[in-house]
């Protein structure tokens, strides 16, 4: 059986009420996992415009590193990837004796990393491929018009590129709202991790689990709505014309 | 070696008065030799068609004037300016040896394609005020006007906020062809412009082409359209085989073919 009081007795923690405390009196649960997304996905793609540019030059000096970062970080898997920035780097005493040490010490810290670490490596891939998607037309109009090489880059084909990239994206963000579950493994009170705490408290695995996935399930409906509101408003030219 | 027509053509040329001035232009593609020595020279106001079946190397040579394509020797001038080129060493082509310059010179040679090549995520009049604000440096509210004038003088209502994939192909050229104009060019470059087109749109292309002509506008015209070619244009080029086989004035060129394979094009051409 399931049992609904509880739920509704433990609700407020997934929303950082605490003990009697009102909800969001603390960033426990909901907060700290967007938190956690918001930080990624936003450090994750100002490094994946730039690393994509590189991706596709034909340099490879300049493409070679972008290609062994992004093989690496999508062939290995994130937890892994935690694991080893907040369990591995301190073993290292030049990382303890540096000036990042104070930040890398910090868990919170670590999973934004690994996080942003991670969705740059599949974010520079979905660009990348956009980018060299790009009508080789349009570029040719924008040589034609007298356009530098950064100058079209800035104006044509990363708008273009990001544009065509949203509905790849997409799935990225929501692959990455899940993924944050894994942030209570470092200590982390995400929404998993009060979920967590919730079910270590009570012995009631169902529950808290239950509830926590349900909120995900929100999570996901709210991000998707989101994207298809941004495809109607960026994709409109590739949607069929209305008259 | 061939003829001393176009020799002679580039000697006359180089005035003040020349707006264009493309000198024995030679590009390979590998071992085959696609052009092998082509010249040309527009002078303020002439509309040169340059004729010629698929292959015979029309486009590329319009596309190496503004440097699309990379010929291997030659040399091209923009309004007096020679275009400073050096050897590029991936492919033993010519590249611009100052991007900037290359740059520069483009602005004066807008170009208007096959395929239209109108930025798809752009409005129409996104399109129009891009380059003149983003690489002529023109303030925005100017720009606009200057994006509706174009507009209405190809004849286009109430488009400036389309997307280019939701109009018929005859109006996206006409956007493209509003996007050069709004440049203000020295010259104006148009590869096939209505050859993807459905027959029934060329007609509202090519009257704004002739309208451009009308006025003065020095232009150089890749086509299949004799008809545009007779009735427009004040030079016709016929191309064959990478060399100008014919070229002069439309009415004896078209009319009284001297070689035998501008003959044998042209009966075929049936317009």
């Amino acid at each position: 059986m399931i049992d609904v009081n509880l739920i509704i007795e433990r609700f407020p923690a997934f929303l950082g009420g605490t003990d009697g405390a009102p909800i969001l009196s603390t960033s426990d649960g909901l907060q700290l996992t967007l938190e956690l997304l918001g930080l990624s996905l936003v450090f994750g793609l100002l490094l994946a415009v730039p690393m994509a540019l590189m991706l596709v030059s034909r340099n490879k000096w300049v493409a070679r590193p972008v290609w062994l970062y992004t093989y690496v970080f999508r062939g290995t898997p994130l937890l892994v990837q935690l694991f080893i920035i907040y369990y591995g780097l301190s073993q290292f005493d030049w990382v303890r004796d540096s000036w990042a040490w104070e930040y890398l010490r910090e868990a919170y810290v670590c999973a934004i990393l690994a996080f942003t670490l991670n969705t740059a490596a599949y974010t520079t891939e979905i660009l990348a491929g956009q980018i060299r998607n790009t009508h080789y037309g349009e570029i040719e109009a924008a040589k034609a018009m007298g356009m530098s090489k950064w100058l079209m880059m800035r104006r044509i084909v990363i708008p273009s590129a990001l544009r065509r990239a949203l509905p790849a994206y997409s799935n990225e963000v929501v692959m990455m709202m899940q993924s944050t579950s894994i942030a209570g493994l470092v200590t982390l009170a995400d929404l998993t991790g009060v979920a967590r705490r919730v079910f270590s408290d009570t012995y009631m695995p169902f529950e808290p689990f239950l509830t926590v996935a349900g909120i995900y399930l929100v999570m996901t409906f709210a991000l998707v709505w989101l994207f298809k509101r941004a495809e109607q408003r960026w994709l409109a030219y590739l949607a069929p014309r209305k008259h | 070696m061939k003829p001393l027509e176009h020799d002679l053509a580039v000697g006359a040329a180089a005035d003040g008065n020349t707006k264009l001035n493309v000198i024995d232009l030679h590009k390979s593609y590998g071992s085959h030799e696609v052009l092998k020595g082509v010249s040309l020279t527009a002078h303020a106001g002439d509309v040169i068609s340059i004729i010629g079946s698929s292959g015979s190397g029309k486009s590329t040579f319009l596309r190496c004037i503004n440097m699309l394509e990379q010929p291997h020797s030659g040399t091209i001038a923009v309004t007096g300016e020679t275009l400073k080129l050096i050897t590029d060493k991936r492919n033993g082509a010519l590249k611009a040896e100052d991007p900037k310059q290359l740059a520069r010179l483009r602005t004066k040679l807008a170009m208007v394609f096959q395929h239209f090549n109108l930025w798809a995520h752009m409005t129409v009049l996104e399109n129009i005020i891009e380059a003149p604000i983003h690489v002529l440096g023109v303030p925005k509210d100017e720009a606009i006007a200057r994006a509706r004038k174009y507009l209405d003088k190809v004849g286009l209502k109430n488009v400036e906020d389309k997307y280019p994939s939701h109009m018929s192909g005859g109006q996206q050229q006409r956007v493209a062809i509003a996007r050069a104009l709004a440049m203000e060019p020295e010259v104006m470059l148009f590869d096939e412009p209505t050859s993807a087109l459905d027959p029934e749109l060329v007609g509202e292309v090519l009257r704004v082409m002739q309208d451009l002509a009308r006025e003065g506008r020095t232009m150089v015209v890749v086509t299949h359209e004799m008809g545009f070619a007779r009735e427009v244009s004040n030079h016709v080029i016929f191309l064959h085989q990478g060399r100008i086989e014919e070229q002069g004035h439309p009415k004896e060129v078209l009319t009284k073919p001297k070689s035998e394979r501008l003959a044998q094009f042209l009966s075929g051409s049936l317009k």
